[in-house]
């Protein structure tokens, strides 16, 4: 179900670190706002011109009436880049992309799974859409999110920790074992995003046990807008641009996620 | 230069019997195959649209990684993704035919047997098409491409297996891959097609250091992108001072400036590529730039900017 998508250039109100992962960016809009929904992506023009010479994709964080967060991690040049930019100067924006995550499911308890990146998009989710549990997997204390940035979360949240700084030590895959002993399987739906080893983890969880689900693709995009072929998923229909078809794909239609 | 105002510039482009109402178009692979940028831009607008390359069997497409950013540009190796030229024909024209602006189909084959078969099918329908790009320069494919047209003769043979199938006006799309571009062009020119198209990318490749792997899947692709503006800009001005042939010119069009740099060397249509993934609508803003200029400098006819460049030789440098 995508939305018309709007191309605008947007003054940033605030660019800062709210802890030692992630920094938030936000800003006003009231055209990249319209139809917002968990999930969607926003294409951000970072450079003025050639450097860099693509735009980035990021999962919005929050959207309200006409203002827009986007809470992200320094992961290579263009983030570092982003990083740097100040109150008031511009950017160039396209959103809202892509499709969502799924409102209505088959299941009874709702189970999302995030890491990295993809703690933001589920964290509007849960905020927007009751939810049973939200499992959020990092690698130590300094990098879980605030709690008031978790304050409105509709659902019970459960941090796991590389080094067992915070939470329980391990990978977020033990928590969502765990989730499935409690509750059984065959209750349980999942949505995930974060890094794409820690979703073919989860996805691989969710084959043995047989649970469905959704997991947002992170793919490296070129367009955002299904033209340049560049961020292909194989689905049981072939090769297919994660930016239209997804970036939120069901289980069940992934044959290769990648890597 | 005279500086008068000019109310409305006369943007209108012509190759042989056909007439755009502006140059401006996008190259073959960024712009999708029917409307998919719709959201962005009026398809009215555009001078015409050139679609992605069709093969005359679907092609799945290469694995992935396909793309990688490289400075002022990207590396692809998409590799032909398409569904085949009867699904094209069945699924896409109905779309295509509902629109106003011309429509270039661009082709691809393995074989020459192919490019005959495909240009009969396409006869049936020239109609709905302005023209007929043939794409014999891409480097992202095992068959066909680049790899299968590196032989003069090949060339020569494709060209006239086609013109034997079609009197469409047919655009050869050449790359300094192939060997030398203006030996290539002659020969393309004088067995049947009515002009070019310049360039495709280059090849290209980036190496992770931490992998010591490519980024990209098949270890190399095809560069494109402003890096490769000046390369196109040459090979523009070398055949149109060669051939005086119609050209659609590619390569690194980000902005009206790069489409004007293109038009005084003497390119007949400008085709927008990699810069339609950084800013959808770059072909409106770059219409509206060509008109501003000109209107600026005074030039009421973009024939009369066209084809203006003033040669080293021409201005009496030795």
């Amino acid at each position: 179900m995508s939305v018309k998508a709007y191309d605008e250039a947007v003054i940033i109100l605030e660019n800062k670190k709210i802890n030692e992962k992630y920094l938030k960016l936000s800003f006003r809009s009231k055209k990249l706002v319209q139809g917002v929904k968990p999930g969607h992506f926003l294409m951000m023009q970072i450079g003025d011109k050639n450097d860099p010479f693509l735009r980035r994709p990021f999962s919005y964080y929050r959207a309200s009436s006409d203002r827009i967060e986007v809470l992200y991690e320094i992961l290579g040049y263009g983030t570092s880049l982003l990083s740097k930019k100040k109150k008031g100067e511009t950017v160039q924006v396209m959103g809202p992309l892509g499709n969502p995550f799924s409102v209505k499911i088959a299941r009874k308890k709702r189970v999302l799974v995030a890491g990295g990146v993809g703690v933001p998009p589920l964290v509007f989710f849960a905020e927007k859409n009751r939810s049973d549990y939200l499992l959020i997997g990092t690698k130590s204390k300094q990098e879980v999110m605030p709690k008031k940035e978790l304050a409105k979360v509709k659902a019970k949240v459960l941090f796991s920790t590389d080094d067992g700084s915070y939470g329980t030590k391990g990978r977020v895959t033990l928590l969502l074992e765990d989730v499935i002993e409690k509750e059984g399987a065959e209750n349980i739906f999942i949505q995930t995003c974060g890094p794409m080893p820690m979703m073919n983890a989860v996805m691989a969880l969710a084959k043995k046990y047989e649970i469905p689900g959704e997991a947002s693709l992170d793919k490296t995009m070129g367009c955002g807008v299904g033209v340049c072929l560049g961020c292909m998923v194989k689905t049981h229909e072939g090769w297919v641009p994660s930016c239209t078809e997804g970036p939120v794909f069901s289980f069940d239609d992934i044959v290769e996620a990648g890597v | 230069m005279k500086k008068t105002a000019a109310k409305k510039v006369d943007l209108t482009t012509k190759i042989k019997n056909l007439t755009f109402k502006n140059p401006v178009t996008v190259a073959s692979g960024t712009f999708g195959t029917t409307t998919e940028m719709e959201s962005f831009i009026d398809y009215d607008k555009l001078g015409a649209v050139i679609a992605k390359t069709v093969t005359l069997y679907a092609r799945p497409g290469n694995p992935m990684p396909r793309i990688c950013e490289t400075a002022s540009g990207m590396i692809n190796a998409i590799g032909l993704q398409n569904k085949g030229l009867d699904e094209f024909l069945e699924n896409k024209m109905p779309k295509i035919r509902k629109q106003k602006t011309p429509w270039v189909i661009s082709i691809a084959a393995e074989t020459t047997e192919e490019f005959s078969v495909m240009a009969k099918k396409l006869d049936a329908v020239k109609k709905d098409f302005a023209m007929l790009e043939v794409n014999l320069s891409c480097p992202n494919v095992e068959k066909g491409g680049a790899s299968f047209v590196k032989k003069q003769e090949t060339i020569i043979d494709i060209i006239k297996a086609i013109r034997d199938q079609t009197d469409m006006v047919m655009m050869a799309k050449l790359s300094p891959e192939l060997g030398d571009v203006i030996e290539i062009a002659g020969n393309a020119l004088r067995h049947g097609a009515d002009g070019l198209s310049l360039i495709n990318t280059l090849r290209g490749m980036v190496v992770d250091v931490y992998k010591r792997r490519s980024r990209i899947a098949r270890d190399s692709g095809g560069l494109s992108g402003p890096a490769i503006k000046p390369v196109a800009l040459r090979y523009v001005y070398d055949c149109k001072k060669a051939f005086n042939c119609p050209i659609i010119a590619s390569g690194g069009i980000r902005d009206w400036k790069d489409a004007v740099e293109f038009l005084i060397v003497g390119a007949d249509l400008l085709a927008v590529g990699t810069s339609n993934f950084v800013t959808p609508n770059a072909t409106m803003q770059i219409i509206t730039g060509i008109e501003s200029f000109c209107r600026e400098q005074g030039i009421q006819k973009l024939d009369d900017l066209r084809g203006t460049f003033q040669s080293a030789q021409s201005l009496g440098c030795k």
